[in-house]
C-alpha cells in the first residue's frame, strides 16, 4: 500500500490532475511565452489566466454546474435523465413569460418570480419524471426521453415559436448582475449568477453527502433491494431525486434566461450531453452507487475550460464537439475499468 | 488404472498472494472425487488452473499421460474437461438444444446453417439417456434450478467429456433433487468419467465420493479414501483444529411469545400457515425448496403482500405495508441471497452495517452523524468478531462467513427483537458456520427469537430448539429437536407422511 502511495494519489485525483494540466495547456497556449522566451511571461502575456477571462469562465461554468450537481443524483441511482436541456429551455420560456406580464416591480420580487417559476416548472417535470419511473415503471431512459420532446414541444407552444424578450431590467439581475463594481470595471466584478450557483452547489452537496436522504439515495442506487429491505421507501427516495434533478434543470434555464434578458425556446439543447460528461467525468458512476456533486465540479470546470481555452486559440467550435465527445468515452472507459478491477 | 488427469507440484502466485504452494492430486476415471477445504483454502484456484482459466507459476498438468498447457476454458473443454459453475451458464431465452450445443450447433451439409432438426434429436437423445423429463425443445427460462442442472450435465455427456468439475453443485437443490443429481453422477462414473465434486456438505460428500483431498491455506493437507475416515477427522484436518461441538448446542429458556401468525396466505405460495415463536428460542423451518419458506418469512416481514391472515407481534396484531413497518417493530431479516438482497457490496462496512438504523439515530435535522456510525460499527464488528482490516473496507472483499456476520450486525444494531434467517449459513465454510451458530445462541440467551429458514437438516436439527416443516404451501408438521431425525422430517417434507394418512 505505501509502495503504491503515489500512483494511488495520482489514480484518485486523476480528474483534478487533469484539469491543472489543461488549465496550464491552455495558459501556455495562449501567451506569449515563446515569443518573448520567458517563462515569466506567463501569468502576465496569457489571456487564458487573465482575471477577466477567470471570472468569465465561472459564469461560463454556472449552468453547467447547475445541470450536472441535479443529474448526480439520478445518475447515482443508476439512472439517467436526458430532459435536463429542454427542462431548462421550458423553466426559461416560462420564467420570461411570467415576467413580461409583470413589468413594474423592484428587483427583490423579480428575483422571488423567477425563482417561483423555476420551482413551478421544475417540481411539475420533476413528478412526471419521478411518476412515470416509480408508478408505471419505464425505463428512465424512455421516459426523460418522452419529457425532453414534451418539454420542448411546450416550449415552442408557449412563446409561439418566438423569442421572448422585451422583460424589464430587474430580471436580469440573478443571471447578468454583478457586484464590486470599481472605477477599473464600472459593470462590477462577481457575477451574482457565480454567487447564486455557489451557494445552490452548496446545500445539493451537503444533501446528498451529509444527510440521511443523500445516503438513502447511495443505498437505493446501489443496491435497490437491498434498501427497501432495509426500510428504506426506494420509490419516494428516486422520485424525490427526479425532482430534485428537474429543479436544478429549471434553475439553470431561468438562470440562462435571466442572463440573456430572453426566453429563447431552442435553448439549452444538447445540454443535457454536458452534463452527463461532466458528472461521469467527475467520477459518477453510471451504473449507480457512486459519485459526488462535489468532484462533478471538476467534470464541468473540464468542459468548461476545454470550450474556453480552444475559442481563445481560434480553434474552430465543431471540433469543440469532437474532443468532448472523446473526452466522455474517455471517462467512461476509466469508469468501466475501474469497476471490473473491483470485482 | 491409470490417472485421468493429474495435478503435479502445482504453484499459483497470484500478485502479493502465494494462493497454491505444492499441490499434487490424482484424478481417476469412474471416481467422484471430492475437493475439501474452507473458502479462500485455493479449491477454485486449483480448478481454474485445471480447467484453463489460469496457467500454474510452477508444476504440471497431466492429463491421458501427456503433460498439457490450456491457454484457455475453451481449449479445455475440447480436450474434454468441463466445468459445471455453481451459477450455472445457462442463457435462459434459449431452448434446451441449444443450450446443450451452443458454440458446437452440428451444421447443415454446406456447413453454414444449424441442423436444427439434428440438434434437437442428439440432444433429445442425451436427455432420454440421462432418463429425465426434459424435453429438447423446452426454454431454458421454464425450467427449475435441478432441471437446468440437467441440462448441464446432458451438455457434458454431449461434449464426451472425460474429466467434469462440479462447483457446490446441490446448494440450491432441495433433499429429492439431489437424489437425482446423485443418480446422474454415478451414470457419469459408469462412463468412466473423473467427477471432481466440490461442496460444504459433509453429509453429501460421505454419500457420493470415493475420495477426497484436502486443502488448507493453499497447502495440500491429505488425500483419503472416505471409507476409511470419520466426517470429525475431515473437519479436523480441513479447519486445523480440533472441532468440539460444531453447533455448539446451548439449553435455553422459553420465554413469552413474540410472534403468532395465524392462517397466513399468500396466493399460490402458500395457504392457512399458523405458528408461533417465543423469545428464548430458535424457530427451525425445514422443507424442500420452493416449499414456500422464504415467501412467508417476505409476507411477515412485509416485503410480499399477504392474501389474507393475521400476524400478531407481541400479542398485538399488525399490518406490515412495507419491510420498514416490519423493522419499525423491531423485525430484522436475513435473505437468503446475501449478494442481491442482502449487501450493498460497493460500499464499505459502515455504510452497510448502519444502513436500517440511519433514520432513528440521526433525528438532528436529518444530518448524518459520522461519529456514531464509527463508534457503532467499530463495536459491533469488534463484538461478532469480523475479520476486515477496517470499517472502511468494502464488503465485497470480505469473505462470505464474514459478509453474514456484517448483515447480523446490521439488525442487531437496529436492536431487532425478532430475527428472521434464510439460509444463513449458505455458502460459508466451516468455521464460520459455527461462529454464527454461536452468535444465534448468544442472541437468544439475551431474549431474542430466532426464525431460521434452512435446507441443511443436519443444521436444522442441530441448532433449532423446534423445528416446523413445509410441503407445497403448508405447514406439515412442528417437531422439537429431541430426537428428530432427518428421516423424519423429509418424510413430512416431502409431503409422504400426508398421503398416506389420505391412503389410509
Amino acid at each position: 500500500m505505501q509502495k503504491n502511495g503515489f500512483k494511488h494519489f495520482v489514480k484518485n485525483n486523476i480528474v483534478v490532475i487533469f484539469l491543472i494540466a489543461l488549465c496550464f495547456g491552455f495558459g501556455i497556449g495562449t501567451s506569449k511565452v515563446f515569443k518573448t522566451g520567458n517563462i515569466a511571461d506567463l501569468f502576465s502575456t496569457s489571456t487564458f489566466f487573465s482575471m477577466n477571462n477567470i471570472v468569465n469562465l465561472t459564469t461560463q461554468m454556472a449552468i453547467n454546474a447547475v445541470l450536472s450537481a441535479g443529474l448526480t443524483y439520478v445518475i447515482i441511482l443508476g439512472g439517467i435523465d436526458i430532459s435536463v436541456g429542454s427542462v431548462a429551455a421550458l423553466a426559461g420560456v416560462v420564467s420570461m413569460l411570467i415576467a413580461q406580464r409583470l413589468p413594474n416591480v423592484n428587483t427583490f420580487c423579480a428575483v422571488l418570480i423567477l425563482l417561483g417559476s423555476t420551482f413551478l416548472v421544475g417540481i411539475i417535470c420533476g413528478s412526471f419524471n419521478g411518476l412515470m419511473i416509480t408508478k408505471f415503471n419505464v425505463v428512465p431512459m424512455i421516459a426523460t426521453l418522452a419529457m425532453q420532446t414534451i418539454a420542448r414541444g411546450l416550449c415552442f407552444i408557449f412563446s409561439g415559436g418566438k423569442s421572448v424578450f422585451g422583460v424589464e431590467n430587474v430580471y436580469g439581475f440573478l443571471g447578468g448582475g454583478r457586484l464590486v463594481k470599481t472605477e477599473a470595471k464600472p459593470t462590477g466584478w462577481i457575477p451574482i449568477i457565480t454567487i447564486v450557483v455557489i451557494i445552490t452547489i452548496f446545500i445539493v452537496h451537503t444533501l446528498l453527502s451529509k444527510t440521511v436522504f443523500g445516503r438513502h439515495v447511495y443505498a437505493t442506487g446501489s443496491n435497490r433491494s437491498v434498501a427497501h429491505l432495509s426500510g428504506i421507501n426506494t420509490k419516494r427516495v428516486i422520485f424525490a431525486c427526479h425532482i430534485i434533478c428537474s429543479v436544478m434543470a429549471a434553475l439553470a434555464g431561468v438562470l440562462n434566461a435571466s442572463k440573456l434578458q430572453n426566453g429563447q425556446p431552442a435553448a439549452c439543447d444538447g445540454y443535457e450531453m454536458y452534463a452527463i460528461a461532466a458528472t461521469v467525468l467527475g467520477g459518477t458512476s453510471l451504473s449507480g452507487g457512486r459519485g459526488s456533486v462535489g468532484r462533478a465540479m471538476f467534470g464541468v470546470a473540464i468542459i468548461a475550460v476545454i470550450n474556453n481555452g480552444m475559442n481563445l486559440m481560434h480553434i474552430n467550435s465543431y471540433w469543440q464537439k469532437v474532443v468532448i465527445g472523446s473526452i466522455i468515452l474517455l471517462a467512461v472507459i476509466l469508469d468501466m475499468a475501474q469497476n471490473k478491477k473491483k470485482d | 488404472m491409470k490417472p485421468c488427469i493429474q495435478a503435479v507440484h502445482i504453484y499459483k502466485h497470484f500478485p502479493g498472494v502465494q494462493a497454491l504452494t505444492d499441490i499434487s492430486a490424482d484424478f481417476y476415471p469412474g471416481e467422484v472425487h471430492a475437493l475439501l477445504g474452507e473458502n479462500g483454502a485455493g479449491k477454485s484456484t486449483l480448478i481454474k488452473i485445471l480447467s484453463g482459466v489460469y496457467t500454474p507459476t510452477e508444476g504440471q498438468i497431466i492429463y491421458n499421460g501427456e503433460q498439457v498447457s490450456f491457454d484457455n476454458p475453451g481449449q479445455a473443454l475440447d480436450a474434454g474437461i468441463a466445468v459445471i459453475h455453481q451459477e450455472l451458464s445457462i442463457a435462459n431465452d434459449l431452448t434446451v438444444a441449444q443450450n446443450i450445443f451452443l458454440g458446437m450447433e452440428p451444421r447443415k451439409k454446406n456447413g453454414y446453417f444449424v441442423d436444427t432438426r439434428r440438434m434437437n434429436e442428439l440432444a433429445q437423445e442425451a436427455l432420454d439417456f440421462m432418463n429425465v423429463a426434459i424435453r429438447a425443445t423446452d426454454v431454458a427460462r421454464d425450467l427449475t434450478a435441478a432441471q437446468q442442472q440437467m441440462v448441464e450435465i446432458a451438455k457434458v455427456i454431449v461434449h464426451n467429456a472425460k474429466v467434469v468439475v462440479m462447483d457446490e453443485p446441490t446448494s440450491s437443490l432441495s433433499e429429492h433433487e439431489i437424489n437425482a443429481l446423485f443418480t446422474q453422477i454415478n451414470m457419469l462414473k459408469e462412463k468412466n468419467v473423473a467427477v471432481i465434486y466440490i461442496s460444504h456438505r459433509m453429509k453429501e460428500i460421505f454419500q457420493i465420493c470415493d475420495r477426497a483431498t484436502i486443502l488448507r491455506d493453499g497447502c495440500f493437507v491429505r488425500t483419503c479414501l472416505l471409507s476409511e475416515i470419520t466426517e470429525r477427522e475431515l473437519v479436523t484436518s480441513m479447519v486445523g483444529r480440533e472441532m468440539k461441538d460444531y453447533y455448539n448446542r446451548q439449553k435455553h429458556t422459553r420465554g413469552k411469545e413474540t410472534l403468532r401468525v395465524e392462517n397466513l396466505c399468500g396466493g399460490r405460495w402458500f395457504q392457512n400457515i399458523s405458528f408461533s415463536a417465543y423469545s428464548g428460542e430458535i424457530l427451525g423451518v425445514a422443507g424442500l425448496i420452493g416449499a414456500g419458506r422464504t415467501e412467508v418469512m417476505e409476507t411477515i416481514f412485509g416485503a410480499r403482500k399477504r392474501e389474507s391472515g393475521k400476524v400478531f407481534v407481541n400479542g398485538e396484531e399488525v399490518n406490515f405495508e412495507s419491510p420498514k413497518d416490519a423493522i419499525a417493530a423491531r423485525i430484522g431479516m436475513v435473505t437468503e441471497d446475501r449478494r442481491r438482497t442482502g449487501l450493498m457490496l460497493q460500499s464499505t462496512v459502515r455504510e452497510n452495517v448502519v444502513l436500517p438504523s440511519l433514520t432513528e439515530n440521526h433525528k438532528k435535522f436529518n444530518f448524518l452523524n459520522f461519529k456514531w456510525e464509527k463508534e457503532t460499527a467499530k463495536e459491533y464488528v469488534d463484538k461478532l468478531g469480523v475479520k476486515t482490516p477496517s470499517i472502511e473496507t468494502l464488503i465485497a472483499n470480505l469473505s462470505g462467513g464474514n459478509q453474514q456476520k456484517v448483515i447480523l450486525a446490521k439488525w442487531l444494531i437496529a436492536s431487532s427483537d425478532i430475527l428472521i434467517l434464510d439460509e444463513p449459513t449458505r455458502g460459508i465454510d466451516v468455521n464460520a458456520k459455527s461462529e454464527f451458530y454461536a452468535l444465534m445462541n448468544d442472541y437468544v440467551a439475551q431474549g431474542g427469537t430466532v426464525i431460521m429458514v434452512s435446507s441443511e437438516l443436519p443444521e436444522i436439527i442441530g441448532i433449532s430448539d423446534r423445528i416446523l416443516v413445509m410441503h407445497e404451501g403448508k405447514l406439515t408438521g412442528e417437531l422439537p429437536y429431541e430426537g428428530a431425525t432427518e428421516e423424519e422430517i423429509i418424510t413430512l417434507a416431502s409431503g409422504s407422511a400426508e398421503n398416506t394418512a389420505k391412503g389410509a
